[in-house]
């Protein structure tokens, strides 16, 4: 037995360096690596040849990218952020270069590979640069950064937060109202006998739990006298689990719409809804064009604009007009997070619910209604 | 003798225990207990213990089969992440909802999920027996080949770490039977890789228990040198088993994939989310029993779908708390009942020319 312990441990051990070592070699290509050095520089992305010239005034500009753990092709976050990146290449002609790390871990040495590098701008992207950017942001004051979902305390940073719970008060708003009445569209309907809605959150934490609170106290706005049951899968990868979660609030409890805040899990609260013929809400891009096979089922979709973060940072690099040490907030108001309505079955909302969410919508923005973003 | 009759006294005061509850949750509906009661009779309580029990009890029974032949699988988590990943990516391509040759593309994606679970199986028997390497490293290897594997080609394909949706097979539902109370929704109305599953366990013990190859595969895991002076050839034992932990594994991968997820999402752990290493502790806990393996994936896989439900009502208790109830159960389970003998040569390799 002491021997196969030992085995095992000597294994674990043996894997996890070559593990480690794997990561911090990275693929060369995209400069992930924790002390990758140079790489970056030739890497991806330059498309547009034109040379960077940051005091330039309207000239182009440099970009870098560290995106989040999770990488591009999520269909939400990451792509969202390129897509902010894509739309100012196409206008400003800027060239870039982007690095997906795949740990917490190698943030820091992604961003100090571009500091280091000839860069008008370092995007990072998710609050888990937070801790890394912070140490950059003192080591290299010349140069300009920005962090989304995050906020860092420093000449050179321009923070981005979005008010998530904001959005999510106004998707709470859409459901309360719609669970109380009889609607169909699409592969769905809703519950004429149960007033129950239904949150499933990926994993605790108070970013994720703002949705939540968010959402709660919009389904509260609606005073349909709505029920709320909420539930974490615990991960972010689970569609099983985000499957049987939903899956039991549309039979178990009756509920007739289910909003989600849990990445690749939702997924699975989209599949019962069409399996359940109800209702589901999707979160950060609009998931009935990115998800589009459930189209059928999805009634809108809570968009954080972070492409228009990035954007507008990069504009404001090329106007030479960067202001750092300064945290933006894009809310409602901002347009930073909207109720997008889903592409196939949100036309088929009554017109009474849009207007009620629209002027709630207003209220908020007018400071009449106070969103919480904390579980009480 | 003293440690069973504790154990048959603890047996007797969780009977008693739950008879109270029970009693307890009649009497006041309302309480608690009463709500415990309710999801624990819930027919979409069983429904969803069938479906989350498809990869366990499968792969499962597939470890039985390469354990008791002396090599130790740790890699089922991989042939179930390869064989499901593989399963989604074959009926995607063909098209779902269409046929090839008379078959659904839903069959021809689970073969060849069940294929690929199986060739890598065959590396992993090569690698162990061949080679002799460590089979704990060799399977530790094959779980993490296939954790970077399926998202890499995932990603070549689809351009992101998750796959495209192909939807289910569509459920089998046997006309009358499928009235019956109870019984009729859990077995007349279910989707096939439930089916595949129940089949399987059965087939597996029968294969184990019943014939002169499951003699075989206990002697190459117990007495290796005993079987092959009785001119057997543990080799051919080995690699026999450790393939048909492959094909288990990957009917568990496959099904699951094809019955249950509809799509394969490749980001983390990826969507099998370390079910394999469930079905090793589910294999041990049911002392390598095909059917009692099939019984411990309805008990881990039943208390899971129950920490779901209970979440959605509500109660003060941390979130997290309530979804370890699954794994607090069986290590409960586990010290009460389990009395698990790892066979004789498990982990060793047979090496004919020593004495």
């Amino acid at each position: 037995m002491a021997t196969d312990r030992r085995a095992f441990l000597t294994g674990v051990g043996t894997i996890g360096i070559a593990t480690t070592a794997g990561c911090v070699g990275g693929f060369g290509e995209e400069g992930n690596g924790e002390d990758g050095g140079n790489e970056s520089q030739g890497g991806s992305g330059n498309e547009s040849g034109n040379d960077s010239d940051n005091g330039d005034g309207g000239g182009s500009a440099n970009v870098g990218m560290v995106y989040a753990t999770g990488g591009l092709g999520d269909n939400s976050f990451n792509d969202m952020a390129q897509q902010g990146l894509l739309d100012a290449e196409e206008e400003f002609g800027v060239s870039y270069s982007e690095a997906e790390p795949e740990s917490n871990g190698e943030f820091e040495g992604a961003q100090r590979d571009f500091a280091e590098g000839d860069y008008d701008l370092v995007s990072c992207i998710g609050f888990a640069q937070e801790e890394a950017l912070t140490s950059n942001a003192s080591e290299y004051g010349d140069q300009n950064f920005m962090i989304v979902d995050a906020e860092v305390d420093a000449d050179n940073v321009r923070s981005y937060v979005f008010g998530e719970p904001e959005g999510s008060f106004q998707v709470g708003h859409l459901a309360g109202l719609l669970t109380d009445m009889e609607f169909e569209a699409g592969a769905g309907s809703t519950n004429p006998e149960e007033s129950v809605v239904g949150f499933v959150g990926g994993v605790e934490s108070p970013l994720i739990e703002s949705f939540q609170a968010g959402f709660e106290a919009g389904v509260d706005h609606a005073d349909t006298g709505a029920e709320v049951v909420s539930s974490y899968v615990g991960e972010f990868n689970d569609t099983a689990g985000g499957q049987e979660t939903a899956r039991s609030m549309f039979e178990g409890q009756g509920a007739d719409i289910v909003y989600h805040a849990a990445g690749a899990t939702g997924v699975g609260v989209f599949q019962a809804a069409q399996d359940q013929g109800r209702f589901a809400i999707g979160v950060d891009a609009d998931q009935s064009v990115t998800e589009s096979d459930y189209a059928d089922v999805i009634l809108a979709s809570m968009v954080k604009r972070v492409d228009s973060a990035v954007y507008t940072a990069i504009e404001s690099v090329v106007d030479d007009a960067f202001a750092g040490g300064e945290t933006e907030v894009l809310g409602l108001e901002q347009d930073g997070v909207e109720a997008v309505y889903g592409q196939e079955i949100g036309g088929e909302i009554p017109d009474e619910v849009v207007e009620a969410v629209d002027s709630s919508r207003q209220a908020i923005i007018d400071g009449e209604i106070e969103v919480p973003d904390t579980l009480e | 003798m003293s440690d069973l009759l504790s154990r048959r006294s603890a047996a007797v005061a969780l009977a008693v225990l739950a008879a109270v509850t029970i009693a307890a949750g009649l009497v006041f509906p309302d309480s608690w207990v009463g709500t415990v009661l309710s999801v624990l009779a819930s027919p979409g309580t069983h429904t969803a213990m069938l479906r989350l029990a498809v990869p366990i009890a499968l792969a499962a029974i597939g470890g039985i089969f390469a354990e008791k032949s002396g090599v130790i699988n740790i890699g089922l988590e991989g042939l179930l992440i390869v064989s499901a990943f593989s399963a989604i990516l074959v009926t995607f391509r063909l098209g779902a909802g269409e046929s090839t040759a008379l078959l659904s593309n839903h069959w021809w994606g689970f073969a060849v999920g069940v294929i690929v679970s199986t060739l890598f199986a065959l590396l992993f028997a090569a690698v162990c027996i061949e080679f002799e390497a460590d089979q704990i490293i060799a399977g530790l290897a094959v779980w993490l080949i296939a954790l970077g594997l399926a998202p890499f080609a995932s990603r070549i394909v689809f351009d992101s770490p998750n796959t495209g949706n192909v939807g289910t097979f569509d459920a089998v539902t046997v006309p009358v039977l499928s009235e019956v109370p109870v019984l009729g929704y859990l077995l007349f109305d279910t989707g096939p890789d439930v089916y595949v599953m129940l089949i399987a366990a059965v087939a597996g013990w029968y294969l184990l228990a019943r014939t002169r190859f499951g003699r075989w595969v206990e002697a190459s895991g117990e007495n290796p040198k005993a079987l092959d002076t009785a001119g057997v050839d543990v080799r051919k034992v080995r690699y026999a088993a450790v393939l048909l932990s492959g094909i288990f594994a990957g009917l568990g991968g496959a099904g699951f994939a094809l019955g249950q997820l509809g799509t394969f999402a490749g980001g983390g752990e990826t969507d099998i989310g370390g079910r394999g290493f469930i079905a090793i502790a589910t294999y041990l806990f049911a002392n390598y029993h095909p059917i009692g393996a099939l019984a411990g994936s309805f008990l881990f896989a039943g208390l899971d779908a129950v920490q779901i439900r209970l979440q959605t009502y509500g109660y003060a208790v941390p979130t997290e708390l309530i979804r370890t109830i699954p794994y607090v159960t069986v290590i409960a389970v586990l010290v009460l009942f389990g009395k698990t003998r790892l066979p004789e040569a498990a982990g060793e390799p047979y090496d004919p020319d020593e004495d």
